[in-house]
C-alpha cells in the first residue's frame, strides 16, 4: 500500500482495514489478518498495527477474541460509518466548505452537482 | 555451556576454520610436495655423474637437511603468518569475532592448524617423498656400483630418525624450535594489519640482532680483564648448552604464544 | 481517543520495563583526544526496532560496534542481556545478529557455509532460512562468490535471521538492495519483530525504513541528541505543509506548495512523523527540542 505524507500511518491503515469491511471484503464475523500478517503485507511495524486494532476496538469496529485473533464485530459497517462520518466531517468537510467560500458556489448548484454524480457513479 | 573452553564447540570451529582457512593449507602444501619433488629430482646421485658419495660411502643425500631446515623454515612460517591475516580485514574480523566461540577456543584453533598440522604434514610429506626417492635410488643400486663399486645404498631420513639414536637425541634438543617459529609468526598474524610476513620477519632479525649484540657485549664485559682457569678435572659438558636451547625456546614459545591470546582478545575492528 | 493513549502508554511502559541493553556513562573514541561519546547513556528494550540516526561521522556504527563487543570503551559500562559484550562470550555471541555494513563471505556455497556456521547457534531454524532464501529469491545451490553484492547482503540477513538471535544489530541493511530487494526487507523485518526481539537498525536513507522504525535515536555531538517512540514524537509534535511561515513553527523547509513545517502539538492532532524532516529539525534547532523531549 502507497502511504499518504500527512496522516498517521496507524489511521491510514484503520481507513484501510474500514475500506474492507465497507467494500464486504471482510464480512462480519469473520477473522481479519492478525498483527504480524498484516505488518508485514503493509510493511510497517507491528507495534503500528497493534495501535491500529486498539483504536478499531474502541470503536467497536473489530472485536479481539483472546487466544484467537481479532474479528470483525457484527455491527461493523454501522461503525465504520459512524467513525468515517466523525472523520469527514472534521477533517476534510473544512476544507471543501473553504473552497466553496473561497469561490462563490451556491447551494443549489452544488445539490445538482451532488445528484448527478450519485446517479452517475452509484445508480440510484 | 562453558564460555571459554567447550570441547563440542572446539571441533565446530575446527571445522568452520577449515573452509577458509584450508584452501591456502591446502595450495601451500600443493606447492610444498612440487618444490620437494623438484629440488630430489635435480640434486639426487645420477649415474652420469662421478662423485656419488659421502663421506660414508653411502648415495649422496647430504643435500637434503639443508633442504628439509630450509624449507621447513618457510612452510611453517607462512601456514603460521596466514592464519590469523583475517583479521586485518575489518569485514572478514568482524565475521570471525562475531561467531559463536570463546576467545580461547579461537586462539586455540590457531595453534592447532600452524602449529600441529602445519608442522605434522610437513614432517610426513617430506619424509614420504624422501623414502621414495631413497626407494628408487637403491632399486637402481647396481647402475650406481658401475661408477663406484663401493657405494652402498642410500638411508632414508624417517630410517635414521628412528634407528640413529644419536640422530634423535640431538633432534629431541631442538624439539621446541618449530614452535617457536610458528608461534612468532602467528604473533605476528595478529600483531601487524597488513604485510604480516615481511613485518614478522623484519621485527625477529632486528630483535634477534639487539639481542646476540647484547649477549656479545655482555660476555665481553664479564670477562675481560679475566684470565681462564683450567682446574684439569674439568669436564666440558655440552649437553647442558643444549638443554639451555630447549628451555629458552620453550619459554620463549610458550611467552609469544601468551602474547598473541591476549593481542587476539584485545583485538578491535 | 484519551483512552487510546493511555492504553498505549500503559502497553508501552509494561513493555518497556524489561530493558535488553543498558549503556551507562559510556566514554568511547578511536583517540583519546577525539571523543566519539561521552558520558553516553541509554537503554534500550526488547520489542522494539530502533532505528539509529545520525550525521556521517556521527558514531552510528562506532555506537553497534560496542553493542556487538567489536571495540573497546574507554570508560562507562555496557550490559547486554546480562553480559559485558567486550568479553565475546560465546552464550552472548550466539544470541547477537550483526550485519555489517561492509561484509566478508568465504568463496564456499551456501550449503557449506550454513554447515560450518548454524551448529554454533542453538536455535538455528533451518526450515525458516531457507523461507527466507526464497522469499529473497536466492537459489538455495548459489555459490557465495558467485553472488551479486546486493544478494550477499540477502544472504547474511537471511542467515543472521535465521539464528533467532535476541538482538539483532543492522549497519545500514537497504545500502546496495534493489527497489523489489527492499520491500523484501520491509515484510521480513515486519514479521521478525517479536517481544523478546530488540532490533536496532542504523540508516541514512529514512525513507526506506521509516514505517518500520517505532522508535527513533539520533545521535550528535557526542550523545544521544534523541530517543522517543514514534508515538511520543507525533504527540509532541506535529509535522504538516503550511503555506506561510508563523511563531509556532519551529523548523520548516520550503517544498513546491508552501513548506513543509515542523511545530508544537498543541490541537492533539495526529500526523505522520517525516523523519527526516525531524532529523534536519534537530540538527538545526537542538536547543528548542531540548525541553520537549526529556
Amino acid at each position: 500500500m502507497e502511504f499518504r505524507d500527512n496522516k498517521a500511518i496507524y489511521l491510514q491503515i484503520a481507513d484501510y482495514v474500514c475500506e474492507h469491511i465497507l467494500l464486504g471484503k471482510w464480512k462480519a464475523e469473520e477473522k481479519v489478518p492478525s498483527v504480524r500478517e498484516l505488518a508485514v503485507e503493509m510493511e510497517v511495524n507491528p507495534n503500528t498495527v497493534m495501535r491500529t486494532y486498539e483504536l478499531l476496538q474502541n470503536k467497536n469496529i473489530i472485536n479481539n477474541k483472546r487466544g484467537i485473533g481479532f474479528f470483525v464485530d457484527e455491527s461493523a459497517i454501522e461503525n465504520v460509518k459512524g467513525y468515517r462520518k466523525v472523520q469527514f466531517i472534521d477533517d476534510e468537510l473544512p476544507v471543501v466548505f473553504r473552497n466553496i467560500y473561497l469561490l462563490n458556489i451556491g447551494f443549489d448548484e452544488l445539490k445538482a452537482k451532488y445528484e448527478t454524480f450519485v446517479k452517475e457513479n452509484f445508480n440510484v | 555451556m562453558n564460555n571459554t573452553f567447550n570441547i563440542n564447540r572446539f571441533g565446530l570451529l575446527l571445522k568452520r576454520q577449515w573452509l577458509d582457512f584450508g584452501k591456502i593449507y591446502l595450495g601451500t602444501l600443493v606447492v610444498l610436495i612440487g618444490i620437494i619433488i623438484g629440488f630430489y629430482s635435480y640434486f639426487i646421485p645420477s649415474i652420469h655423474s662421478n662423485n656419488i658419495t659421502d663421506y660414508d660411502g653411502n648415495l649422496d643425500m647430504r643435500f637434503r637437511y639443508g633442504l628439509f631446515l630450509f624449507l621447513g623454515f618457510l612452510f611453517i612460517s607462512i601456514i603460521a603468518s596466514n592464519y590469523f591475516n583475517l583479521l586485518g580485514q575489518k569485514s572478514r574480523a568482524i565475521l570471525e569475532l562475531m561467531t559463536p566461540a570463546s576467545v580461547f577456543e579461537k586462539f586455540l584453533s590457531g595453534i592447532f592448524y600452524t602449529a600441529i598440522i602445519s608442522l605434522f604434514s610437513y614432517l610426513l610429506i617430506f619424509y614420504l617423498t624422501d623414502l621414495a626417492f631413497v626407494k628408487y635410488l637403491n632399486s637402481n643400486i647396481d647402475a650406481f656400483k658401475g661408477i663406484n663399486p663401493k657405494v652402498t645404498e642410500a638411508q632414508s631420513i624417517s630410517h635414521q630418525l628412528f634407528n640413529d639414536k644419536n640422530y634423535l637425541e640431538y633432534c629431541g634438543y631442538f624439539f621446541a624450535s618449530p614452535f617457536l617459529i610458528t608461534s612468532i609468526f602467528l604473533l605476528g598474524s595478529v600483531y601487524f594489519n597488513r604485510f604480516h610476513y615481511i613485518k614478522t620477519a623484519i621485527s625477529v632479525m632486528i630483535f634477534s640482532g639487539i639481542t646476540a649484540y647484547i649477549i656479545f657485549k655482555a660476555a665481553d664485559i664479564l670477562t675481560s680483564d679475566m684470565v681462564r682457569v683450567n682446574h684439569g678435572n674439568y669436564r666440558n659438558n655440552g649437553d647442558s648448552a643444549l638443554l639451555l636451547i630447549l628451555l629458552i625456546t620453550t619459554a620463549l614459545t610458550l611467552i609469544f604464544w601468551a602474547i598473541a591470546y591476549i593481542r587476539l582478545k584485545e583485538k578491535e575492528v | 481517543m484519551e483512552v487510546i493513549r493511555i492504553q498505549h502508554i500503559l502497553v508501552y511502559y509494561l513493555t518497556n520495563t524489561v530493558s535488553m541493553i543498558k549503556i551507562n556513562n559510556l566514554n568511547f573514541g578511536y583517540s583519546k583526544h577525539k571523543p566519539l561519546f561521552k558520558n553516553m547513556n541509554m537503554q534500550l528494550s526488547n520489542g522494539h526496532i530502533y532505528g539509529l540516526l545520525g550525521k556521517n561521522g556521527a558514531g552510528k556504527s562506532s555506537l553497534l560496534k560496542n553493542l556487538a563487543g567489536l571495540v573497546y570503551a574507554q570508560s562507562g559500562t555496557l550490559d547486554v542481556m546480562g553480559f559485558n559484550p567486550v568479553k565475546r562470550q560465546p552464550a552472548l555471541l550466539e544470541q547477537i545478529c550483526f550485519i555489517p555494513e561492509e561484509f566478508y563471505l568465504p568463496s564456499v556455497k551456501i550449503d557449506s557455509y550454513v554447515k560450518a556456521n548454524a551448529p554454533f547457534y542453538k536455535n538455528f531454524n533451518h526450515t525458516y532460512f531457507s523461507q527466507l532464501l526464497k522469499e529473497f529469491d536466492i537459489p538455495a545451490s548459489n555459490k557465495l562468490v558467485n553472488m551479486s553484492y546486493g544478494q550477499k547482503k540477502k544472504f547474511i540477513i537471511a542467515f543472521g535471521l535465521a539464528t533467532q538471535a535476541k538482538l539483532v544489530i543492522m549497519d545500514e541493511p537497504t545500502n546496495g538492495l534493489d527497489i523489489p530487494s527492499k520491500a523484501q526487507f520491509r515484510k521480513i523485518m515486519a514479521s521478525v519483530l517479536t517481544d523478546d526481539r530488540c532490533i536496532i537498525i542504523s540508516t541514512h536513507q529514512v525513507r526506506d525504513l521509516d514505517n518500520l522504525i517505532d522508535t527513533v535515536i539520533m545521535l550528535d555531538e557526542h550523545d544521544v541528541a534523541l530517543k522517543a517512540s514514534v508515538d511520543e514524537i507525533t504527540q509532541k509534535l506535529t509535522f504538516k505543509k503550511v503555506k506561510e511561515l508563523d511563531e509556532s513553527i519551529i523548523y520548516a523547509e520550503a517544498s513546491l506548495s508552501g513548506y513543509n513545517a515542523v511545530m508544537p502539538n498543541y490541537h492533539n492532532e495526529d500526523s505522520k512523523l517525516d523523519m527526516e524532516l525531524l532529523f534536519n529539525a534537530i540538527l538545526a534547532e537542538k536547543i528548542k527540542f531540548k525541553p520537549l523531549f526529556n
